[in-house]
Formats: C-alpha cells, sequence, structure tokens
C-alpha cells in the first residue's frame, strides 16, 4: 500500500485544500502537507532493499482485464531516488512559492499537487498504459501553472509546451498499444505490463530505418526526447521556462525534464536493446550537439532566467550521452546527474525568482554589485553556481565525471566535445555571476527609492536544505548510489535481455536463493 | 406476415416513446390551446425517455426480431438506443431552460423531440435498408420542425430550410443506393445483401454503385467531408440545445445504421471501397480539425470539431468492417459514441448557459473570466474539452484508446496515427476556450434566468466524463458481450 498512497495522497490533499475554507491558511496547511508526503517517501527509502534489482514494494491488481492492463506499481533503484526527488522539491516550492504566488493561490495548490500525483506515478507505473495516464496527466497542471501565473507570453509558452509534448507522447500511445498486441501474438493473453513488454523478442534489423523494433523504439524515443528536451526539439524549453512562475520552472527543470530521461531508462534502452545500441550515436551525437549548443547559447543570454533555461539544455545533453555510454559510469553518472540537475537548477530558478520578486528584472545588464548589498543570497548563489558548473565536492561534480569517465570509456570521440561543455559551463556561469554580483553597482541595485533586502528567514530556509543536499551528494555520493548500484548494474550487465523480477516481501529469503541457484 | 404479441412486446419502447410524445399536446389542446406549464411538459417528456430507456434494457439484447426480421433488438439496438435516448433527455433538460426554445411551443417541440427519438429507436434496430430509411427520415423530418421552431428568427430558418434541402437530396441519393442494391441482390435485408457481397462486389457493377450511394448516403448523415458543408451552418444556426441534440443523439444513431452495414465483412472484398472509405477518415479528421482552429464562433467550433470526430469514428467503422469479429471494434465505437456524446452534451450545455437571449452569438473570447466569476462550471468545460481533446484520465481518452487499438489490431495503424497526429492538432483550439476561461480577465456574462435544469446536465456529465474512464473496462466488457 506504501506507493499508492505515495502516489495519491497528493490527489487527496488537493481535494482538502478545494474545500479548506480559509485562504489565509491555506499556505501553511500546503506546506504541511507536502511534508508529509515527503516523510512518506523518507519510509519508502527505509523499507527499500539496495541489495535487489528487482522491483520492490509491489502492487499488482487486474485493472481493464480485456487489454490486460493493470494497476501496477513498483519501485528499484532506478525511480526510487526520483521518487524523492519530487517530494522533496514539491515541498521546497510551496514554501518558495509564499511571496512569488499572489494570485488564485488556491488554484495554485490545487494543481502543484495534481502534478505532483502525476509525476510520482509516472516513476512508479510499471504498466504501460497506466504510465501513459500518469504522463499526459501532468501536462494539465502544469499547462494550467504556466498560463495562469505565468509571465507577459504565458500563453503562447504553455500552448506551445502543451502541443509539442503530447506531439511526442500520442506516437507512443500508439507504439504501446502495437506493443500490447505483439504481446497476445507472443504470450497468447494481451498485458501492457512493463515485465512482459521486457520479455518480448522483436525483430530487430540493422541500418533499416522501417524495421519493427527500430521505429517502436524511435516512437518511444520521441516522446522521451522532446520531454528531455534533446537538442533539436528544446525550443519550447527556454520560453515554458522564462514565462513559468517560479515555482513552475523549478518543477519543470526539477523533475519534469527527467521524467524523459527516466523513461529512456525504464522503457526505450531495455526493451529494445539492439535498436538502443545500434542507434546510439544519434543520441550520444545529439547530447554532444545539446551540450555545447546549450552551452554556448546560454552565454549570450541578457535574461538570467533564460540562461538558467539554456543551461538545463546543455545539462541534460550530459545525463543523455551518460545513459547511452552504456556502461556503469555512464549509466550511475546520468541518474545522479539527473538528481543533480533537479536540485541545482531548481535553486537556480528559486533565487533567480527571489531576486526577480524584489527587482521584478531579470536583465543581467541592469544588475552588478549585488554582492555588497546581498551578501547572504551572493553566497548561496555562488555555492548552486559551484554545484552547476561541477566543481569537486558538490553533487555536480560527482555526477558529471561519472558522465564523462563512462563516455570516454565507451566512445572517446563524443567524450571531447562533452568535455568543452564543462569549460563552456564554467564560462557562462561565473561570467553572469561577475556581471551580477561584482563590478559596478547596476540601475537596479543603486536605486535608492527600492533598497534591496537580504534574503528573509523563509528564502534561507528554502535555500538551506537544498545546500545541505548539494554538498551531501557532492561529499557522500555513496549513500545515494548503493541504492540504485543493483539496479544499474542488472540493466548494464543484462541489457540485451533485460528482465525485471517482482520481489516480494515475504519471500525475500526465497528469492535471495534463487537468484543464488540461478548465478 | 402476421403481427403477433411478440412484436408489440418487442417495439414497446417506440409506443412508449409515442404515448409519452402526444401528452403534453394533447393537454394543450384540451386546455384550449394554452400552454401548460413547462416543467410539466419537461417532467413528462423525461418520464416517457427513461420508461423507454427501461423497456428498451428488457426487450432487447437477445436479438429478437420483430416484424418478420425488419427490426433486430440485438446489443447494438440495446447500447445505441441507451446513449441516444440519454442524449435525448439531457438535450432536453437544455431545451427547458434556453430561451430560443422554451416557454411558447414547448409541449410541441417535446412532441417532436420524442418523435425524432421514435426515429432513432427504428433506425437502431433496422436490419431492412427500407427500415434504415424509414427510422432515417422520422428522425430527420422531426428535426427540421424542431430547428425551425426556434424563437429566434433569422439563422435558424435558414439553418433549417439548409438542413432540410441537403438532408432530402442525401435521402434520395440513399434511396437512389437502396433501389440499386435491391435491383442486384433482389432483398433489402441486410443479411441477404451482406452474404451476397462476397460474390457481387467483384461482379456486379451495380451492386458496387447501389453500396456506394448507400454509404455517400450515410457520410452525409454523419458528416464526412466532403459532405461536410452543412455541419458549420446548421449547427451554428440551430438552437443550441438542438445542436446538442444533432451532434449527440443523431450521429450517435447514424453511425449505428452505418456499423449494421459495413460490419462484417462487406469491405473486404473491395479495395476501392475500403480505400475511399480511408481516405475519407483521414481527409474529414483533417479538414475538421483544422477548420475548427479557423473558428472564433463557439458553436462553429464545436461543428467543426464534430465532422472531427466523425473521423475518428469512421476508423472506427472501417476497423469493424475488415474484422472478423465484429463485436471487438463495434464495443469501440460504441463507447466512443457514449463519451462523446457525454463530453458534446456537456459542452454544448455549457454555451446555452450564457445565452441570455435567443439572438446571443458566443464567441471563445467571450468567455473571458468565466473561471473567476463561476469556477465549478469552468472546470467542467474545461473537463469536457480535455475529454474531447483526448487527454487522460478523461473517458475522451479511453474512447480514443479502444478505437484505435482496435484500429491497430486490424493493422490498420496508418489510420491510428493519423488519428493520434488530428489529437495533437485538436488540442490546439479545444486549449482555447480554456486559455481564455483561465487566462484573460473578461466580464463574461451568464443568463439571468435560472438555469437548474442545465446545471444538472452539466455536473452529472462532468462527473461521468471525468470518472467513467477508470471503470471503463467492465463496461467495454459488458458491451462487447452483448454484441457477440
Amino acid at each position: 500500500m506504501l506507493l499508492s498512497t505515495i502516489v495519491f495522497l497528493p490527489i487527496l490533499f488537493s481535494a482538502i485544500l478545494i474545500l479548506w475554507p480559509k485562504e489565509s491558511t491555506l499556505r501553511p496547511l500546503a506546506l504541511g502537507l507536502s511534508l508529509v508526503e515527503f516523510l512518506v517517501s523518507l519510509v519508502l527509502i527505509h523499507r527499500f532493499d539496495m541489495t535487489s534489482a528487482s522491483l520492490q514494494m509491489v502492487e499488482k491488481y487486474p485493472w481493464i482485464e480485456r487489454f490486460g492492463i493493470t494497476y501496477f506499481l513498483g519501485v528499484d533503484g532506478i525511480s526510487l531516488w526520483l521518487v524523492l526527488l519530487t517530494n522533496f522539491l514539491t515541498a521546497i516550492i510551496v514554501l518558495g512559492s509564499w511571496k512569488s504566488i499572489e494570485t488564485r493561490v488556491k488554484g495554485f495548490h490545487v494543481a502543484l499537487f495534481v502534478l505532483q500525483t502525476a509525476m510520482l506515478g509516472t516513476f512508479l507505473a510499471m504498466d504501460a498504459v497506466f504510465f501513459y495516464l500518469f504522463w499526459e496527466l501532468s501536462l494539465v497542471p502544469m499547462y494550467f501553472m504556466i498560463g495562469i501565473w505565468g509571465g507577459p507570453r504565458r500563453i503562447y509558452a504553455t500552448v506551445k509546451f502543451f502541443i509539442y509534448t503530447m506531439l511526442g507522447s500520442v506516437l507512443m500511445l500508439v507504439a504501446i498499444i502495437y506493443m500490447m498486441f505483439l504481446t497476445q501474438e507472443a504470450f497468447g493473453e494481451m498485458s501492457a505490463s512493463i515485465l512482459d513488454f521486457y520479455r518480448l523478442d522483436i525483430p530487430f534489423v540493422g541500418g533499416q530505418f522501417f524495421s519493427l523494433q527500430t521505429l517502436l523504439f524511435f516512437a518511444f524515443a520521441l516522446a522521451f526526447a522532446i520531454k528531455v528536451p534533446v537538442f533539436p526539439f528544446h525550443t519550447w524549453l527556454p520560453d515554458a521556462h522564462v514565462e513559468a512562475p517560479t515555482p513552475g520552472s523549478v518543477i519543470l527543470a526539477g523533475v519534469m525534464l527527467k521524467m524523459g530521461t527516466y523513461g529512456f531508462i525504464r522503457w526505450t534502452i531495455p526493451m529494445f536493446p539492439e535498436a538502443a545500441e545500434y542507434w546510439a550515436w544519434l543520441f550520444l551525437l545529439v547530447g554532444a550537439i545539446g551540450i555545447v549548443y546549450g552551452a554556448l547559447v546560454a552565454m549570450v543570454q541578457p535574461d538570467i532566467k533564460k540562461l538558467v533555461a539554456y543551461s538545463s539544455v546543455s545539462h541534460m545533453g550530459y545525463v543523455l550521452i551518460g545513459l547511452f555510454a552504456f556502461n556503469q559510469f555512464g549509466l550511475t553518472g546520468g541518474l545522479y546527474q539527473m538528481l543533480n540537475h533537479g536540485i541545482s537548477t531548481g535553486a537556480l530558478f528559486l533565487m533567480v525568482g527571489m531576486i526577480y520578486e524584489r527587482t521584478h528584472s531579470r536583465e543581467i545588464s541592469k544588475y552588478g554589485g549585488l554582492a555588497s548589498v546581498l551578501p547572504l543570497f551572493t553566497i548561496f548563489f555562488f555555492i548552486v553556481t559551484l554545484s552547476s558548473i561541477a566543481v569537486p565536492l558538490t553533487n555536480g561534480f560527482v555526477g558529471e565525471f561519472l558522465i564523462l569517465l563512462g563516455t570516454f570509456k565507451a566512445e572517446p570521440a563524443f567524450a571531447y566535445v562533452a568535455v568543452t561543455g564543462v569549460v563552456l559551463g564554467a564560462v557562462y556561469m561565473l561570467w553572469m555571476f561577475k556581471r551580477v554580483f561584482f563590478g559596478e553597482k547596476g540601475e537596479l541595485v543603486k536605486d535608492e527609492h527600492h533598497p534591496l533586502l537580504d534574503l528573509s528567514l523563509r528564502e534561507i530556509m528554502v535555500m538551506v536544505p537544498l545546500v545541505v543536499m548539494i554538498f551531501w551528494m557532492g561529499i557522500f555520493p555513496n549513500q545515494f548510489l548503493d541504492y540504485s548500484k543493483a539496479s544499474v548494474d542488472h540493466l548494464i550487465q543484462d541489457r540485451g535481455n533485460y528482465m525485471l523480477s517482482i520481489q516480494n516481501p515475504k519471500s525475500d529469503k526465497i528469492n535471495a536463493s534463487i537468484q543464488g541457484e540461478n548465478k | 406476415m402476421s403481427i403477433g404479441i411478440g412484436d408489440i412486446l418487442l417495439v414497446s419502447p417506440m409506443i412508449m416513446l409515442f404515448l409519452a410524445s402526444i401528452i403534453p399536446i394533447t393537454i394543450k389542446v384540451l386546455r384550449g390551446n394554452i400552454e401548460q406549464s413547462p416543467s410539466a411538459t419537461l417532467i413528462q417528456g423525461l418520464g416517457g425517455l427513461f420508461a423507454a430507456i427501461v423497456l428498451l434494457m428488457v426487450v432487447s439484447g437477445s436479438g429478437a426480431t420483430a416484424f418478420a426480421n425488419a427490426l433486430v433488438f440485438d446489443g447494438v439496438t440495446k447500447w445505441m438506443g441507451f446513449i441516444a435516448l440519454l442524449a435525448a433527455a439531457g438535450s432536453l433538460l437544455l431545451m427547458y431552460d434556453n430561451p430560443s426554445t422554451t416557454g411558447d411551443q414547448f409541449s410541441e417541440l417535446v412532441f417532436l423531440t420524442l418523435s425524432s427519438a421514435i426515429g432513432m429507436l427504428i433506425l437502431v434496430s433496422a436490419v431492412d435498408l427500407l427500415m434504415v430509411f424509414i427510422g432515417l427520415e422520422t428522425m430527420s423530418l422531426a428535426l427540421y420542425l424542431m430547428i425551425a421552431m426556434s424563437h429566434e428568427q433569422k439563422l435558424s430558418k435558414e439553418a433549417a430550410l439548409k438542413y432540410f434541402i441537403l438532408g432530402s437530396f442525401a435521402s434520395a441519393i440513399f434511396l437512389y443506393g437502396i433501389a440499386f442494391i435491391f435491383g442486384s441482390v433482389g432483398s433489402t435485408y441486410i443479411p441477404v445483401v451482406i452474404q451476397k457481397t462476397s460474390e457481387l462486389i467483384t461482379s456486379s457493377r451495380i451492386y458496387m454503385f447501389g453500396i456506394t450511394m448507400l454509404i455517400l448516403g450515410f457520410c452525409f448523415k454523419v458528416s464526412i467531408v466532403p459532405f461536410h458543408a452543412w455541419t458549420p451552418d446548421v449547427y451554428q444556426g440551430a438552437p443550441t440545445p438542438h445542436t446538442a441534440y444533432m451532434s449527440t443523439a443523431v450521429k450517435a444513431v447514424s453511425f449505428a445504421a452505418f456499423l449494421r452495414i459495413i460490419a462484417t465483412k462487406s469491405l473486404v472484398g473491395s479495395e476501392n471501397l475500403f480505400d475511399l472509405l480511408q481516405w475519407l477518415a483521414v481527409i474529414t479528421m483533417i479538414v475538421g480539425n483544422v477548420g475548427a482552429i479557423l473558428q472564433n464562433n463557439f458553436k462553429r467550433m464545436l461543428a467543426y470539431s464534430s465532422v472531427a470526430h466523425s473521423g475518428y469514428l469512421l476508423v472506427g467503422v472501417i476497423t469493424t468492417g475488415i474484422s472478423d469479429d465484429m463485436s471487438f471494434g463495434a464495443t469501440g465505437v460504441i463507447f466512443y459514441l457514449a463519451a462523446y456524446t457525454l463530453m458534446t452534451l456537456g459542452a454544448f450545455a455549457v454555451v446555452t448557459l450564457m445565452e441570455k437571449s435567443e439572438e446571443t452569438i458566443i464567441n471563445v473570447d467571450d468567455l473571458a473570466g468565466y473561471a473567476k466569476k463561476r469556477p465549478l462550471m469552468a472546470l467542467c468545460l474545461t473537463l469536457f474539452l480535455l475529454s474531447l481533446a483526448g487527454i487522460p484520465p478523461t473517458v475522451g481518452f479511453f474512447g480514443k484508446f479502444y478505437m484505435f487499438t482496435a484500429a491497430i489490431g486490424e493493422g490498420l495503424i496508418w489510420l491510428a496515427i493519423w488519428g493520434v497526429i488530428n489529437s495533437v492538432i485538436s488540442v490546439y483550439y479545444y486549449l482555447r476556450p480554456i486559455v481564455v476561461m483561465y487566462m484573460r480577465e473578461g466580464g463574461v456574462d451568464e443568463a439571468p434566468h435560472s438555469m437548474n435544469a442545465t446545471r444538472t446536465a452539466i455536473i452529472v456529465s462532468a462527473i461521468l466524463v471525468a470518472f467513467l474512464g477508470f471503470i471503463s473496462g467492465p463496461i467495454f466488457e459488458l458491451v462487447e458481450r452483448a454484441l457477440s
């Protein structure tokens, strides 16, 4: 029941919020509820068995039996941390949006909690149709979040976001349905369970685009690539990020982009191993291009938020090449970088939002000399910047290092390109930092009618957990990686014939003995 | 041929409807041509509809036939009749509140609505081409009158005349087709026609001509491009409750009859006909969706969306036509029609909420600020629109899912891909009202008079749209079992 609780508790919360009569106590209530959800997900870590690569805490009930669609939730080392990340960031966002969301407060929190359910469901659903429900559902609250509380061009941005992402996912739906028929052919019974999808042996013809496995592979990959977003499909992202309200950007960058990379790990790569291997060069290529392109474009942005948005394109490029390096280092690094990016970019968006609340401008040229006015803010911003450019001791370093290591091992040529991204990343972040925080005071900073106030207690409380996580994950990465190790090893070693078993909590020992025999 | 008591029992839903339909006008006559209170009329009408639904549920589903095999009461009759009668009940609620339909002559309107519902029941149960024609005409004639009776003086008259002329033209083509089929097969009984299809469709030009004419007649009724041109004008001009009625009940039963004719492999023999229908489906989807993008009038936009949905449904019909097991595809179509009925009825019902007088024209931009003023109704409309676009977890998604699953199962992957791509296009215009309602400020105004009947219809359909999808599995199996 734990996973169902985690997934559907936020929906219950949003129902409570809808019925809540008093506007004034709404935010504290929402904060309390989001913390409850976070605590529940800590129970998940506690119960998680890190030695096992199989699906744990599985809940599987028949749902639409006619088509073999099941209510199927399960967690393994790959989705575990993403669930935690989601709940962690949601709680932070509730606190972080205290001032930035001024209108329709109730509606905002309702949308946020619905979104949380959709994201958690995406990470935990192990049935293709069930997964697709959550995947598409996540568009709706985000659409409202950008469209209602966003910036001046919000309507354009939100419609573009919606249509772009949906275009990718409908082809995935066709592929899912097709694979359901394949399971019927292969096993005699239709099934949408991912375990049965893994068991399918789909014919692959190398070099031919119009062959079954390749087409299915690309139908899935397109949906995930648009979500990530991978280089040529990234154009919705800057618009959506810039127009979204701060909490929207945080969730979008922090969690929703990971739904794409998670999709690659969970669905595309293990289901279509031959196609994934054959076309890996393509993803390494667009990943590497994304890294350099995102960094170069970020460098010339006059708007801080846009700069952070393009840096996301660059960072997600790292994740992508990590995944398609197909070795332990790359995959571990990719997984870790997903979490890092969620935390550091989330923190950056939050801080950009904080400064925007004070000055109502995000133009870099109007700032300068902020360090002397807002010392505390500067310190936090600097730490987050360091994490974003992957300085050792911060979390970003671990992720990028592992990814580059993996890529060097697998495809050195792409690694050479990717490494330049490290330098470019430092260039755009530090240059921005210099222009905003040092030098002569900009027009907004020296404006005496509006003296700038340093971080309030609430804002410090928002930032401290993020900064703690940056160092914690940077200094003790194994505390996190140990949980995913079994799953990652399993994926890398048995990639060609990937299976997941379901762990039965009552017969752990039996399972272990069976696994022992198999080895 | 003798008519037994069994025949009478089987058609008892239609008799029930007829009896209920004459109550209000009889009372009116007895009172010296003075209307009774509209709520009494409404209750009589709804009572008749619900009694008919109960009778239909009891008598149909067994596959019994009445009147020398002219009417059959199988699963299709049962569920399509159910959908049509429910849609009629919903539309009656809307008519009761709408300024262009309520008040004067409301009893006549209820009479006509129930009469057209009788036509619908005949249409869904007919297994003889001539009975199909009779059903179609009974239904349509009542509709022409209903539209023309609107209190609005200009557009509705134009719409009624357009619908009448083009409708008669299509009926003539349909009848022409029947004549040719009779000429080549020697019977108008559909099972016999289907039996001979496989040999005649390749050998007999006359038969080919007949079946093509027949299909084109249907294409007109369900507004398949290029026979859709009447749809936007008629849907816009007709009073909104009637538009809701036409786009839900009328469309559902027309597709039911279409299914009966296409079903069981009549497409297998003829590549050309099969190709033709596929292309019609694709073009219909594209024209409907692209046309809807260009509209500003809300009703016109929904009219084009209805054209697009006919395209999706045609995919389901084609699937049924080529599959060995017709019940799977047909169930997909029926489920989709049920979903479509709920969401379209709801969307039109929200439109009627804003019609202050019979002259009111609702543009999409007029919805600005609706979410602030009426959060619940705005939420309902949002649900309906998202469902029309096929966003999970609304019932519209499940409808598309089942229908496209059936299509992919029959190997019509290209049609399914066209279908899903068109859903993406459709998102653009379905989102527009939502954008306007939630993201723009404005002083939208609802009609001042009480609209409780309409609101009830909206809320009931919204709840069904939101939650029916989750329990769609058992429903799907239930219908499928009834069909096979």
